[in-house]
């Protein structure tokens, strides 16, 4: 094994007025050239780890702090940040915010310009930057005409520009789009496999980290719990479950036809390695899936909401929709898929009359949305927007579900039952004087759908409801709109996490370049796997197994979606074969 | 594994290259920002200099309190040069301007608590008095104006003054240090009135040797002043209060001399 080039030993940090220790006697080698993971539930304290690397956790932070950490031999907490931030480069999750220049060259200068490197080297070091992050030729481009995945390449670049012994990354996929997400994976492996730069990444994106790390340090409580091979750590599904991680697919859907006593030789956990395993694990049992799977439908009557024809020009010319037209109905729980650009948000922004067809008709119950107010369509249909911080401004949660009944007009006394009804169907009545944002991320996504139920609306529609949340989070607000469904609302979902969706979804339109390319029952169209991938949309692991094991079998098998259902389908009938 | 540290607890401070006065010149740059920005928010008319007074005088003192008298005179003097520029409808006399933020802050800066710096107030305290000598004489003896008016124009100023020579001085600093978010709005609004009066009448001393405004002025004042007092003293409880517990919240490394 090559040099260490961090070493951590017994790191313990508490944050100022905090009680709680959010890393515990952390002692852990870094080794040169090395991709590390850091995987961990929301509070294990992944960012807090990426913050102490450089010194910014003890230094800007305060608190206190325990152990050492060295880099290259450098004490963190002995050497100023601006010193470290030579030897450790720092990306974010957010792109939007650690940006600052009005150039793409610019942002690169910034950090070298203040480290007094000469405007020569600075000179020769950004074209060598760009190149490396594939951003070449966007030197005078200002980095707001940047997609998601080139601005987080670009603060890649940045942070690469001053030559770093290590790159470290938090979360940086987790607000991407899966187009942004694969550049940045990919821009991330190069860096590593072929300039030798040792990385240390903190991310939810199981399957991605299976794929390129080398090793992965599972955190829990700020402890290290685990600590291997991806191999090693992603096959121990029990471990990752219990401590409210998503293993990877390919790695569940194999431990759970291990569970069932068939003989699996080790758990893959990349999707090739278990497309590799298949034929092995077919051998020794039977494949029996069920014939069909049940469709429900709720196309009967008159469309909830009715999209005929619809094309939208912005009046910079852009066409972001055309000729769109589909049907809504009451009972539906809709799901809306495709890359950035493809429509979905002007099309939904359409549904809450914040945009107006330049061509076309949008109708809720009946009635044409020109014809209808923005506060009108508010009693109707429910936004959740994906930052649920961007919509709450009052100072208490009691204050903020009512705030939109009081602005419509309704009695004092309508008021407060509608509050407190829907602050109870949340679980939030406890909560009612506490100020919003002193509450976790998902309980605050929780106010602003309270705040929605109070409006009694027939549709609720979730935009990205699970960006930038752990797999913890995700499912708790997954599970919300699950139970809106059940209470007979219309639930629409705009997402790109199609993993997540299998057990809530019923039906899925498929949108791309402005039009829709697919709007089909939700196992027809996550097996419509060339169609996702055109559209740069990743189907689940689970549905890519079950198509390979109808090759397999030279048979075709019904559309399973999960690890479960494919897992269902297996029955032991030879014990002991490869044990 | 056990939650006890196993590791050394280690000294942590902030070892940014660039501080004033154990400040960092980062905290010094945002909080100057600031400043400058406030000053294109006019309030009311200040007969003295024919001009608005920018809401950024409500926050002199919240700098010093946040960035210690040094730095903070550092960055409310910068703010207000900027804001000279970008905002001249605000900016008074414009040298003078710059002078009374930079006193205001570090009078601000002054009001500690502990035995650390605890004799530097009395700088700005004798600068407070002389400046009051200094403007009120001329008035009285120079320039005719009728002591009643000379003392209903700048009795606001100079109790706060009194309550800044005071121990009250001390106890404003600790309300601000307060953990109650109550105290910490009233310590900040008591707080600005007395370390701004100390400004405020620094500033006169100038304005008034330039001008010699005349008696029907001063009885204009008599009424404009508290008022100004007043919006400057919410001003600076407001987003005192607001700026200190939020800094607290997110538990920035506070600079040396902070007295939040």
């Amino acid at each position: 094994m090559s040099e260490p080039i961090a070493i951590l030993d017994k790191v313990s940090y508490q944050y100022p007025r905090s009680s709680n220790f959010v890393l515990s006697n952390i002692s852990l080698e870094i080794h040169k050239g090395e991709f590390l993971g850091i995987i961990g539930p929301t509070g294990a304290g992944k960012t807090t780890l990426c913050l102490a690397l450089n010194g910014i956790v003890p230094q800007f932070y305060g608190g206190r702090f325990f152990g050492s950490i060295k880099i290259k031999g450098l004490d963190t907490v002995d050497h100023p940040i601006s010193e470290m931030a030579a030897l450790v480069g720092c990306v974010f999750d957010d792109p939007e915010t650690q940006l600052i220049a009005t150039s793409v060259e610019n942002e690169i200068a910034f950090a070298l310009e203040n480290l007094r490197i000469p405007r020569e080297e600075i000179l020769r070091r950004i074209p060598k930057v760009l190149q490396a992050v594939r951003l070449e030729g966007m030197e005078k481009k200002h980095p707001v005409e940047l997609s998601g995945g080139q601005k987080q390449r670009l603060a890649i670049a940045a942070a690469l520009a001053v030559q770093p012994s290590l790159l470290v990354l938090d979360e940086p996929t987790s607000q991407l789009d899966p187009v942004g997400t694969q550049e940045v994976f990919a821009t991330v492996r190069a860096l590593n496999k072929e300039l030798g730069m040792t990385i240390v990444m903190a991310s939810h994106a199981a399957e991605e980290m299976a794929e390129f790390a080398d090793r992965i340090v599972l955190l829990s409580k700020g402890e290290i719990v685990a600590l291997g091979t991806p191999d090693q750590v992603y096959a121990e599904v029990d471990l990752l479950v219990n401590n409210d991680l998503r293993p990877p697919q390919a790695a569940t859907t194999f431990y759970l036809i291990q569970k069932k006593e068939i003989p699996v030789p080790r758990i893959p956990v990349q999707l090739e390695q278990g497309v590799n395993m298949l034929p092995r694990v077919l051998q020794g049992c039977k494949f029996n899936p069920p014939e069909t799977f049940s469709e429900i439908s709720h196309h009967d009557g008159e469309p909830l909401l009715s999209v005929q024809n619809l094309t939208h020009i912005y009046p910079d010319g852009t066409k972001a929709i055309h000729d769109v037209s589909l049907d809504i109905f009451e009972g539906e729980y809709v799901l809306i898929i495709g890359q950035n650009g493809a429509g979905k948000s002007t099309l939904v922004k359409h549904f809450l009359n914040l945009l107006k067809p330049t061509e076309g008709v949008v109708k809720v119950g009946g009635v044409d949305t020109r014809e209808l107010s923005v506060s009108d369509l508010a009693r109707r249909i429910g936004y959740v927007a994906q930052n649920p911080d961007n919509q709450i401004f009052n100072s208490t949660v009691g204050d903020e579900v009512a705030f939109a009944l009081r602005n419509l007009g309704y009695s004092k006394e309508e008021v407060e039952l509608r509050t407190v009804e829907s602050l109870k169907a949340m679980g939030l009545l406890e909560f009612r004087s506490q100020h919003p944002l002193s509450l976790p991320k998902g309980d605050r996504a929780r106010v602003v759908i309270a705040a929605i139920l109070a409006m009694k609306p027939e549709i609720i529609i979730f935009d990205e409801p699970t960006t930038g949340q752990d797999y913890r989070g995700a499912q708790y607000i997954l599970e919300i709109s699950r139970k809106l469904h059940k209470m007979g609302k219309t639930v629409i979902v705009i997402t790109h996490h199609l993993y997540l969706m299998p057990e809530f979804a019923e039906r899925v339109i498929v949108m791309g370049k402005g039009t829709v390319l697919m709007d089909a029952p939700i196992r027809k169209a996550y097996h419509a796997v060339d169609l996702l991938r055109a559209t740069y949309l990743s189907p689940p692991q689970a549905v890519i197994l079950s198509r390979e094991i109808a090759t397999l079998q030279l048979q075709p098998i019904p559309e399973l979606l999960t690890p479960e259902e494919v897992a269902s389908c297996f029955h032991c009938s030879n014990h002991g074969r490869y044990a | 594994m056990s939650n006890i540290p196993a590791g050394q607890e280690r000294k942590v401070e902030f070892l940014g290259g660039a501080s004033i006065d154990g400040t960092p010149v980062a905290y010094i740059v945002v909080l100057a920002a600031v400043v400058a920005a406030l000053a294109f928010i006019p309030f009311s008319v200040v007969m003295a200099s024919g001009g608005s007074f920018p809401m950024s005088q409500g926050v002199f003192s919240l700098v010093g309190w946040v960035l210690g008298p040094i730095a903070g005179a550092v960055a409310s003097g910068i703010g207000t040069l900027i804001g000279v520029f970008i905002a001249p409808h605000t900016a008074g006399v414009a040298p003078v301007s710059v002078y009374g933020a930079i006193v205001a802050s570090f009078a601000a800066g002054c009001m500690v608590t502990g035995d650390k710096r605890r004799g530097w107030w009395l700088i700005p305290g004798i600068l407070a008095i002389l400046s009051s000598l200094y403007y009120a004489g001329r008035a009285l003896f120079i320039n005719g104006v009728s002591p009643l008016w000379v003392l209903l124009g700048y009795l606001v100023a100079w109790v706060g003054i009194l309550l800044y020579l005071l121990p009250t001085r001390i106890l404003f600093a600790k309300w601000i240090a307060s953990k109650n978010a109550g105290l910490v709005a009233l310590g900040a609004f008591l707080g600005t009135f007395a370390s701004f009066a100390v400004s405020h009448v620094a500033q006169t001393a100038i304005t008034y040797h330039m001008f010699n405004w005349p008696e029907e002025v001063w009885q204009l004042l008599a009424g404009l002043i508290p008022i100004e007092y007043l919006s400057r003293c919410l001003i600076g409880a407001v987003i005192g209060a607001g700026v200190i517990v939020g800094l607290r919240a997110i538990g920035l490394v506070k600079p040396a001399h902070a007295t939040y």
